[in-house]
Parts: C-alpha cells; structure tokens; sequence
C-alpha cells in the first residue's frame, strides 16, 4: 500500500471521526450528567436530519445555515422532553429510564414514518460534487465543511460547560448531585438544560449526516448503536473522550473493513466494543473509577 | 395456608383446563394471538430470572432468541435433525452461548452491562449477516414446511410453546423458593454484601443467565418453526427484546405469575392499537411504554396487590373482628 493509498485512508478516518464525535458527545453528556442511557439520541439525530431535509427541499435552506436554526429548536424540544417527561422518574432505576426512552424513540420513529414515509431522502447543495486533489487524494469540499462544523461544534460545547455559569452548574450537578443542590443549583433546571444541548448536538449530527448521508426513518438504530461504541471507547460520560471514541471507531470499522472485508466493519466495531467494555470499562483515556458507578 | 394451597390449586388447574381446551375450540387467528401471547410470556418470564431476580437488565437477551431461532434452522435445513432434537440442541446452544459470555460480561453492572448485552446482539446479529454458507445472509432462511395438515400444526405448535412456558414458570417458582433463588436476590439487593457472605456471585449469576439463554432459545426454535421463515433482521430485532422487557415491568419483575400477567394483558392491548390505529401503532406503543413506567412502576401484579388485594383482606378481617365482637357483647 502506498502513500497516497494511505493518506486517502487517514482523510476518510478524519472525516468520520467528525462524524462520530458529533454523534457521541451529545450522548456522553447527557450519560455523564444524568446517569442515564439515553436510548432516544438515534431517533434524535434521525429528526435533525429529517429536519434539515425538510428546510432544504421546502425552503432551500443550506444544510450548514439550517445547523443554528434546528439546534434551537431542538434545545427546545429536549428542554421539553426532560421538564415533562424524563424528570418524573429520574429517581426510579436504570430499567425505567431506559425503557421511558426507548418508548419517545418509537413515538418519534413513527412520527418520521408519518411525515416522511420510509423512502430514502438525500439532502444534495449545489456544490457536494466539487473536489479538492492534494496529489492523489481526493477530499470533497463537503467533507471539509463537515470536519470543521464539527470542530467549531466541539470549542463551542467546551466554551460553554467549562467558562459560563450554567456551564460550571452542569459540571457540578455532573460530579454530585445532592452538593450541587446545597450550593443552590437547581438540578431539574440544569437536567433541563443538559438533555436541551444535548438534543441539539443530535440535531446537529443529523443535520451533518444528511449532507453526505442517505436519510431514513430506521437509521437511528444503527445510529444509537455508534452512539453507545463512542461513547464506551472514550469513557462513558467522559465529553473529551466522546471525540477521542469518535477517532477510536472510525479507525475500527475501516481498519476492520479493510482486513476483514467490507461487510464486517460492523462486527469489528461492536468486538472491540464488547472488549473494551469488559477489560477497560472507563474508556480508552478514562481514569479508573472514574465514570464507573455501582449500578 | 392450606386454604391458600387448594385456592391455588383450583385456580391452576382452571387454566389448565382453559389452556388445553381453547386451541381446539379457538379459529386460527386468535390460536395465533394466542400462541402470541405465550410466547411472549416465556420471552418475558426467562428475562425475569436474570432481570428480575438477580437484577442484570439483559436489554439485548433477544441474542438468545435469534441464536435459538437460526440454530433450529440450520440444524434442520442443513443436517436434517427431526424438530425435537434441534429445539433442545437449540436451546443448549443458546446455554452455552450465555455460559461463555457470561464470565466476562457478567463481570460488568448496571449501564455496563445493559451495553454489553446490546452490543453482543448487535455484533451476533452482523456475524449471522456474514456467514451466508451457514445462515442465507441477508436473504434469511426458510425451513422444512411440516407434513400435516396447518390446523394440527398450528395446536403442535401452541402446546409446545405451552410446555415451555410451564416448565420455565415452574423453574422460577422452585427457584424463587430455594436457596439459589435466596443467594439470586441477594445478589441483586447487594453483589458485594453477597460476596462477602460466601457465595459464589459468579457461578450464581452464570447460572442464572444460562437458565435464562435456555428458555429464550427454546421459544426462538419454536418460532423459527412456527413461521418456517426468519431473518436477522427480525429474530435479533432490539424491538422484541423491549417488548419483553416491557411486558416484565407491567406484570411485576421478581414474582413469578407477573410476566404471565404482563404477557397477556400487553399482547391484548398490542392486538387492539394494531386495528384501531395501524398507522401510529409504534407512537402508540412508546406512549403506553411511558405510561407504564411513570404509572404502574412496580407493575400490575404488586399494583393489584397493594391497592384491591391487601384494602379488601383488611376489610374482611376488619369486619371479621367486628363480627366476632358483636357475638360476644351479645353473649355478654
């Protein structure tokens, strides 16, 4: 394999690893705040991407431009989400929560199924096709675009939990909830808020899956499964660690794809995920006991 | 408590009597509801046994199901066993299968292990994708079609299900009942504390999980021959996996008539939202889900307990006494 081979290879690594950190840090936050698995985050990201479809074709919107206009409105459909649904039983154990999402996954399955039908959808701006040649590798402008939305994403997301006041809370409330009350935060508000950016860091993923990707109703499943092998790789709750998962299971699936075939990238993801999750269950860069909680 | 025995068994052997005689009397639609909803009881029931009991929310225990469901395919597609033997090499296979797995990943709690359990059914499912010389791949499988008329079928088809529910209730309740059981729910009240007291967390908690893959892989064969047709993408569905975790939390997890319960009550209502609304049948399947874990968390088996069962035995005993102190102050 030569150079160049390799250099197209590390390019294509690069750009899913965007992709995938996008995916994974909305989940790791919310996991590392609220303690939850949030089995809803794939039918999140798959209504972000049907969300920038729909101002695409109806209003011509650019899948870029619609990024700030849908992560609004999907802060305020999570901050909803949280207030009047998942608040109610955040004292209850993992079995409720758990099946609490699944069942707003389903609803909002269905929802798109409504909508949309369970045809394939593709979001395609004018210039998708034009192509920057650094020798012989080639990058498509898009790809760029993407790596660095994502990369403007994750400053802005570190910006805003590590140097505003919310921000500060969240962390707080994220280490101990009953001291983050005694100091006077309001944990339900600040739950609120955590499922709210979270949402909109899905919306966000899917408006960027949408300009490369093929859309579809049954997309979140396979979605919500790179969600959890992100979010393992790098340490559960662990936000920095979202990207480096991110890194970690785009090289799997193509390092996978290239020894094993094509059709066992996916097999090679969920191995090393099953592996990691037995031999380091803190992540690849987590620190013991650090994001692990008894039960 | 000799009462309760006769009660008991008078109420079982009602059931019996009504299990046994409605697939011959019941038309092939709801013999197939029924057949359903047993089904799905023994889904339900064999996840209590590691959810419920020992308190591991196996989310991905539909592996078992698939597994049992391509095994009894390829055994009798490929190697031609007759069906009893590949239902039961079936059901051993998932065994083992949960036997190997579950040294290492019993080894993880909580949300460690709910991945886990995800992530092994999702890797199980692209394995059985890939080996297309064994499983058809993509395209799925079809077994051999059975030489008797469907009716009969279809009743061979319901009391082995049947069987396999009583065999795997009647498990639980022993087991709820034996010292195994005891050190199950020790384990769930506190692993540590278990530990401490001697005994053997891992062994138990294999145990357990194996009982569990063993029943879940049995109902996947019966299945797979019930249908004579599966594919991955529907035996190793993590919907069905919900479903029969959902139908444990509106019966009751840990006790032992609760998934039976849950089945039933969960299928009939699946059957009506299927004619009343066939577009939002999944909307209105995650807004009962919702409902169910913000209304009846315990499930309706300790909700009838507590709220029907315990007020109206007070009563009676309230009114016993009352009745008994009116006797002596008229003796008196």
């Amino acid at each position: 394999m030569d150079f160049w081979v390799l250099g197209q290879y590390a390019v294509n690594i690069l750009f899913l690893a965007g992709i995938y950190g996008c995916v994974g840090l909305g989940f790791s936050l919310v996991y590392g705040v609220m303690n939850i698995i949030n089995l809803a985050h794939g039918s999140l990201i798959m209504m972000g991407a049907y969300t920038t479809f729909w101002l695409f074709t109806s209003y011509g919107i650019d899948p870029f431009l619609s990024i700030p206009l849908s992560a609004v409105l999907f802060f305020m459909i999570g901050y909803f989400i949280q207030g009047a649904i998942i608040n109610r039983v955040m004292k209850t154990g993992i079995f409720m929560i758990m099946i609490l999402t699944y069942g707003i996954e389903i609803i909002l399955v269905n929802l798109a199924l409504y909508l949309w039908k369970a045809n394939y959808r593709s979001v395609a701006p004018a210039y998708s096709g034009n192509i920057l040649e650094l020798g012989s590798i080639t990058i498509p402008y898009l790809k760029l675009a993407i790596l660095a939305a994502t990369v403007l994403i994750t400053v802005c997301v570190y910006l805003f939990i590590n140097k505003t006041k919310t921000g500060m809370a969240i962390q707080a409330t994220s280490l101990n909830r009953y001291s983050a009350q005694l100091v006077g935060i309001d944990i339900h508000r600040i739950y609120n808020i955590t499922y709210g950016v979270s949402t909109a860091l899905a919306a966000t993923a899917g408006a960027l899956i949408a300009s490369v990707y093929p859309i579809f109703p049954s997309m979140e499943g396979p979605f919500l499964g790179k969600a959890f092998v992100i979010a393992v790789l790098g340490g559960l709750g662990n936000m920095a660690g979202a990207l480096v998962g991110g890194l970690g299971l785009a090289v799997a699936e193509t390092v996978g794809s290239l020894v094993f075939g094509a059709s066992y990238q996916n097999v090679t993801a969920f191995a090393v995920f099953v592996i990691i999750l037995v031999l380091r269950p803190y992540g690849l860069v987590g620190k013991r006991f650090f994001a692990e909680i008894s039960s | 408590m000799r009462n309760n025995l006769a009660a008991v068994g008078i109420w079982v052997a009602v059931l019996f009597l009504v299990l046994t005689t409605l697939p011959l009397i019941l038309s092939g639609y709801w013999l197939k509801i029924l057949t359903n909803i047993i089904m799905f009881a023994v889904l339900a029931q064999s996840c209590n046994i590691i959810s419920g009991y020992t308190g591991y929310p196996a989310l991905g225990n539909v592996v078992f199901f698939g597994l049992g469901a391509y095994s009894t395919a390829i055994l009798m597609n490929r190697i031609g066993a007759p069906f009893p033997l590949a239902l039961l090499a079936a059901g051993l296979i998932s065994g083992l299968y949960a036997a190997v797995l579950g040294l290492p990943i019993l080894k993880t709690k909580g949300h460690y292990f709910v991945m886990a359990t995800l992530g092994v059914n999702e890797a199980t499912r692209e394995l059985v994708n890939n080996l297309d010389f064994l499983t058809g791949g993509g395209i799925g499988m079809s077994l051999p079609i059975p030489d008797r008329s469907i009716q009969s079928f279809y009743i061979l088809i319901y009391f082995t299900m049947l069987v396999i529910l009583v065999s795997c209730t009647l498990l639980v309740h022993f087991v709820s009942r034996s010292p195994f059981g005891f050190a199950l729910r020790a384990i769930r009240a506190n692993e540590q504390a278990a530990g401490v007291m001697g005994i053997n967390t891992t062994l138990c908690k294999t145990g357990a999980w194996v009982a569990s893959a063993f029943f879940t892989g049995l109902a996947g064969g019966v299945y797979a021959y019930w249908l004579t047709y599966i594919e991955s993408q529907v035996v190793f569905s993590i919907i069905i996996g919900v479903k029969f975790f959902v139908i444990l939390l509106l019966g009751g997890a840990g006790t032992v008539f609760g998934p039976l319960l849950g089945a039933f009550m969960f299928q009939i209502i699946d059957q009506f939202i299927w004619g009343a609304f066939p577009e939002f049948h999944l909307g209105v399947l995650g807004l009962l889900m919702i409902m169910v874990v913000i209304f009846v968390p315990n499930g309706l088996l300790r909700l009838f307990e507590t709220r029907i069962w315990f007020p109206a035995k007070g009563l009676f005993q309230a009114l016993g006494v009352m009745g008994t102190r009116a006797g002596r102050s008229e003796k008196g």
